[in-house]
């Protein structure tokens, strides 16, 4: 695994989930997380996959390092939601970061591209449950971990400002 | 014997905010070394850093309840009460500084310094002159000009001496609002229950747990309800055994403990705010952190001047501290040899409570309103 692939995987990540790099850091996860699609999906997948996102950037790009949101949006959907072999994989790596799951992918997916393994559902790590981006995402503790503060639960939900203003999009 | 430095009231209430520094300027460098353990790794080391963290969250709300009682006013929000790392104790004692550090060999010597057994050699070293090395000294003795402390046990058994004194002239000195002391019912942990102040007693017996817990001026391994004092609790992770009660301080014969120096995020050793790429969303998150600190100082300042059932809401913010030190510390701090990140405890603007500060400084997180 090389260094710039996981960069490439990082920002390929916050283009999947909205969610700042520092907080896909912040978990801990992200290097568990890339070896994770790697063993289900295989390298060439993989591969495929981060050139398919740098091919949507560089659509998506103004020459000078900034994106047009909605283009890139598009490009994303474009070059690799759409794809029968990406799409499937880019949106299991959504779910991955969200709930800490990898989700098997459906035998049709495997029977087609080989990888075996990418249709076992397993959990990363037991961390992996806690870091989960669904919990931020809505203003909730992971119920069960990550103990968010006795009679915390009586407080109304705390969601952060971008998504209350409805920005982002 | 020197003479006492303390005098009045007011010389009390100076000592008693330093006091609260002194407790609170242990607890940065206590969860830093805490929180860049790896989780699920280093238990024995983890526990032991965690306790003591607890332990001086009881010792500011019992030096707060002893302030308060002689109608002083509790301000964590003072300019100063957050120490700039790193920093000299607010006791005086000059001979090291404490910084913010990942969990090491070098984090647990000082630890160990911080809480070492302290009893003056004879009662007239217990001030000593401040050495002049050009760094600024905290608070070291608020009313004598250029002493500081032989130990935190010294610094403490001063401030009783001084309480007796004034109390002897003055029968009016615990004049505080009963209302104003944090009881039990709004602040328990596993090491020891607060104590209520109403009189010099009481004031003593809170002062002297603090100190005890600490190192004890008795040099004891073992308090009188038989809790292991700081200073043991970390030298087991020097000698890497556990103490059994009757060990030799030297030779603790208890069942081995482990620790794993490698389990650890190495952080940048007392970041500044400084050391992060200006711009960036790390920084972002850092100054975030400082935000939710002050934040949390305001809270804790109201609920020790009358509101003490602020302090459920201060435990749902310390929980969210850990999640903000936990996002911080595993990120690479850019630029610094791979080292990582770690909350700055830099308050930016340190000024006195406001009605709401504690419900709106800083944060980009808000409660949805109903």
């Amino acid at each position: 695994m090389t260094s710039q692939s996981f960069e490439e995987f990082l920002v390929l990540s916050v283009d999947l989930t909205a969610f700042e790099e520092t907080d896909l850091l912040g978990t801990g996860l992200a290097h568990q997380y890339l070896a994770k699609v790697r063993d289900a999906c295989g390298d060439e997948v993989v591969t495929a996959l981060l050139d398919a996102h740098r091919a949507a950037r560089a659509d998506a790009g103004d020459g000078a390092g900034s994106h047009d949101r909605a283009l890139l949006d598009r490009a994303l959907r474009h070059r690799i939601f759409s794809d029968d072999r990406l799409g499937p994989v880019a949106r299991n790596v959504v779910k991955l970061w969200y709930s800490g799951t990898w989700y098997g992918l459906p035998p049709e997916w495997t029977d087609r591209y080989g990888a075996r393994t990418a249709a076992e559902t397993s959990t990363v790590t037991a961390a992996s449950y806690q870091e989960g981006l669904l919990w931020p995402a809505i203003g909730a503790n992971p119920p069960g971990a990550r103990a968010p503060g006795y009679g915390s639960w009586a407080q109304p939900p705390r969601i952060e400002d971008r998504y209350l203003r409805g920005e982002g999009k | 014997m020197t003479a006492s430095t303390i005098d009045s009231r007011d010389d009390l209430i100076s000592y008693l905010h330093a006091a609260m520094a002194l407790e609170h300027a242990t607890i940065p460098t206590y969860l830093t070394a805490y929180y860049s353990i790896h989780s699920a790794t280093n238990s024995d080391a983890a526990h032991i850093i965690r306790v003591v963290a607890v332990e001086e969250m009881l010792h500011l709300t019992l030096a707060a309840n002893v302030l308060n009682a002689i109608g002083g006013t509790p301000d964590l929000t003072a300019p100063g009460f957050v120490p700039s790392y790193p920093a000299y104790l607010p006791d005086g004692e000059d001979d090291f500084t404490v910084d913010l550090r990942p969990f090491s060999p070098e984090a647990v010597e000082t630890f160990c310094k911080i809480e070492r057994p302290g009893k003056a050699p004879s009662g007239s070293s217990r001030l000593v002159r401040a050495s002049d090395n050009g760094r600024p000294l905290l608070a070291a003795s608020p009313t004598a000009k250029g002493m500081r402390f032989y130990s935190i046990g010294e610094f403490y058994e001063e401030i009783i001496e001084g309480l007796e004194k004034v109390a002897a002239d003055d029968p009016g000195l615990f004049c505080g609002h009963p209302a104003l002391q944090v009881g039990p019912e709004y602040f328990y942990s596993g090491g020891g229950t607060v104590i209520t102040v109403s009189d010099l007693d009481s004031a003593r017996r809170a002062l002297r747990f603090i100190a005890a817990q600490g190192e004890g001026l008795d040099s004891g391994i073992h308090d009188a309800d038989g809790e292991l004092a700081h200073y043991y609790r970390f030298r087991q992770l020097q000698l890497g055994r556990y103490y059994q009660v009757g060990d030799h301080p030297d030779a603790p014969s208890g069942p081995p403990l482990s620790v794993s120096w490698d389990d650890v995020y190495r952080l940048k050793v007392s970041a500044r705010l400084a050391d992060y790429p200006a711009g960036s969303e790390l920084a972002g998150a850092a100054r975030k952190f400082n935000a939710d600190y002050e934040a949390f100082l305001a809270l804790l300042t109201k609920a020790f001047n009358g509101k003490p059932d602020l302090l459920q809401d201060a435990v749902w913010y310390m929980f969210r501290l850990r999640d903000g030190f936990n996002r911080l510390v595993r990120n690479p701090l850019p630029g610094s040899d791979g080292l990582h990140a770690a909350p700055t405890f830099e308050i930016p603007n340190a000024v006195g409570p406001g009605p709401d500060a504690a419900r709106t400084a800083g944060g980009t997180a808000q409660a949805v309103t109903r």
